[in-house]
């Protein structure tokens, strides 16, 4: 028994960690979410719940509520373009399989913030796609991608859509494939089998693919800083801004944890289907 | 013959260079339980996609109920299938599973109500209609399945090994339980299984596959008595195979010894044949003793006992020849079995058979 104890030492290096570096931060972004800011800027510990006022000030609202259209549009693209995908190489990929798979990881081995670069550069009015319509004489001008909203929903969809495609492939890999010919055996035309058979047998995948993908949709401020405008502003951006540009962190706290909150809910009610289904829990 | 329900013509099927399905011809009667046997690979389960509409023919027509079908996708035609794996959806309850069939075909609502009840009465499984698949055991899933074709009411049901994952006990009880459903309901069931006992014991008639031809096609009887080739005489049950030359008057000669073998037929004196004797219908006795269990129309040789292995229902007596070709033996318990009279290995023994048990391979 004593080895037993022995081996229960070994959590300490991992919760130790998890606590200075984890915990210890978040519990203090919570304490200064409460406070104000001094006259020199700076975030002072208090209690008052201005900031949390603040937050849904209608100044603000518009910027969460975009925040989370643009998550849910780009988890609805990202399964609508990631589900055929997914499908296609779990059921046909037959031994390219796994080379596909990689060749659609690779790209993420890429920092994400490197990766919208490359987006500014094909996207700018200068850059490389707008060049060719121009010079193809398919386009008088340039057309505006950037600073708009499908510069940046697209640029969410191109960087979390592996977390939509991964699951999916687990879930419809994972499928007995009979139970498709079952569906067609008991006269499921070949759509209707998809939607009655297969959409259902796939649907942990899906449930983990569109919180995977919601999740860091909804936080982000890469895709709105790089790829968008004024008018694209995300609640990441409002955020990073509080912390770096306003210097108002008490006020980029308060946003974080009401943030935290909201992805909280989503994140216990897909933990709670996936512990009654059998959902893959990534 | 009743109506014909299926006709396979010159079907095959080749996937690349591999020719899964060679050239089979079978025609199945309505009603009929048939069951399609061979080893893994044979070809049989192929054959049954091919009804079924998941395979289509590289050659060759399918006929069902006179209809050519070949190219009718599956979801078109009036068979239904029970799969090995079941296929249930987990997502729906039994009744949900059930239904499923009914409800693509938009058979109204209330017949769809009164369909799935009988259909889960017939299986036996009244009382589980709400239950999830994952809370079935393997037996009930297969009730499951198999009500779930069965409600459709098809022309053919095709069932793909359905008992291969269930223990032997509750196979047993399913076999009976399957065949008196089959009676009941009257659908042609085309029965695909690698089991040699559950096809001789369910089947009307059975076709015997081997590397994607049909070896043999007959009533369970006729297989089992009078297998045409090698492979069925191996393939089903057990047989001793002997390899002798054939004598004027209808006799093979077997080293020393000189048999009298009927349906020589086709073969010419001199000529080199396989005969094959069953195990249950090779008699052994003691030297110089009374004859107990060789009857006075039996064919005998000697022998020696190589090794004895107890069954329970009987012994297994391994034996060599005097030509030194060996031989199995199944004695009943009975027969010869008892206590103080038991056989040594080593032990010189008389060996016979009934001539006409004597099936001649080519």
């Amino acid at each position: 028994m004593t080895s037993k104890r022995f081996w229960d030492w070994f959590i300490f290096p991992g919760g130790v960690w998890i606590a200075l570096l984890f915990a210890v931060p978040l519990c203090l972004v919570l304490a200064l979410s409460f406070g104000h800011v001094d006259d020199f800027g700076r975030g002072v510990y208090g209690f008052t719940l201005d900031n949390y006022k603040d937050v849904f000030d209608p100044t603000y609202v518009p910027v969460l509520l975009r925040s989370v259209g643009y998550a849910l549009a780009t988890v609805i693209l990202c399964l609508l373009v990631g589900y055929p995908v997914a499908y296609f190489i779990a059921r046909h990929g037959g031994r390219y399989r796994y080379a596909l798979l990689a060749a659609l990881v690779i790209p993420f081995f890429v920092n994400y913030l490197v990766r919208t670069y490359a987006w500014v550069a094909l996207l700018s009015d200068q850059g490389l796609v707008n060049n060719l319509l121009v010079d193809l004489g398919l386009s008088q001008q340039p057309i505006q991608f950037i600073n708009t909203p499908f510069a940046v929903i697209g640029g969410l969809v191109y960087g979390y859509i592996i977390f939509m495609i991964l699951p999916l492939y687990g879930s419809i890999e994972r499928m007995d494939p009979s139970v498709i010919e079952a569906g067609k055996d008991l006269y499921g035309s070949p759509f209707r089998t998809f939607l009655h058979v297969t959409l259902p047998a796939t649907q942990a995948g899906i449930l983990a693919g569109c919180v995977l993908v919601f999740l860091p949709a909804v936080g982000d401020f890469v895709s709105a800083q790089l790829l968008g405008g004024p008018d694209t502003y995300m609640v990441g951006n409002l955020i990073q801004d509080q912390f770096f540009a306003a210097s108002n962190w008490p006020f980029g706290s308060a946003l974080t944890v009401i943030m935290m909150l909201f992805l909280a809910v989503w994140m216990v009610f897909y933990l709670r289907r996936a512990s009654r289904g059998e959902a893959e829990v990534l | 013959m009743a109506e014909e329900a299926i006709r396979i013509e010159n079907v095959t099927k080749r996937f690349g260079d591999f020719t899964a399905v060679d050239d089979v011809d079978l025609s199945i009667a309505q009603g009929e339980f048939f069951s399609l046997l061979g080893p893994s690979g044979c070809g049989k389960t192929t054959t049954l996609r091919m009804l079924a509409g998941f395979e289509v023919p590289t050659a060759g027509r399918i006929l069902l109920e006179g209809d050519p079908v070949e190219d009718v996708p599956p979801h078109q035609r009036n068979v239904n299938m029970v799969f090995q794996s079941y296929a249930l959806f987990e997502h729906l309850d039994v009744q949900g599973n059930v239904a499923f069939g009914l409800k693509r075909k938009k058979v109204a609502k209330d017949e769809i109500v009164t369909r799935v009840a009988e259909a889960l009465e017939l299986v036996d499984l009244s009382s589980r209609a709400a239950a999830r698949p994952n809370e079935l055991s393997g037996g009930q899933r297969q009730r499951v399945a198999l009500a779930r074709a069965l409600v459709n009411r098809p022309r053919v049901l095709l069932l793909d090994e359905p008992l291969g994952a269930l223990d032997l006990k509750l196979r047993r009880q399913m076999q009976i339980e399957l065949k008196a459903i089959q009676r009941e309901v009257g659908i042609t069931f085309v029965y695909v299984t690698h089991d040699q006992e559950e096809a001789l014991s369910m089947s009307d008639r059975i076709a015997v596959m081997s590397d994607g031809r049909v070896a043999q096609c007959g009533p369970p009887e006729e297989i089992y008595e009078h297998p045409r080739e090698e492979f069925v005489a191996g393939f089903i049950g057990v047989s001793n195979l002997l390899e002798g030359k054939v004598e004027p008057g209808g006799k093979v000669r077997i080293g020393d010894d000189c048999l009298p073998v009927p349906g020589l037929d086709g073969a010419g004196n001199g000529d080199t044949i396989q005969i094959a004797v069953r195990p249950e219908k090779v008699a052994v006795d003691e030297i110089g003793a009374d004859a107990y269990a060789i009857e006075p129309d039996m064919f005998t040789v000697e022998g020696e006992i190589e090794s004895k292995v107890y069954l329970g229902v009987g012994n297994q007596l391994t034996l060599k020849l005097g030509n030194g070709s060996r031989l199995v033996a199944l004695e009943q318990a009975t027969y010869r079995m008892r206590a103080d009279e038991q056989w040594e290995v080593g032990q010189k023994v008389k060996v016979g058979w009934h001539p006409e048990h004597c099936m001649v391979l080519s």
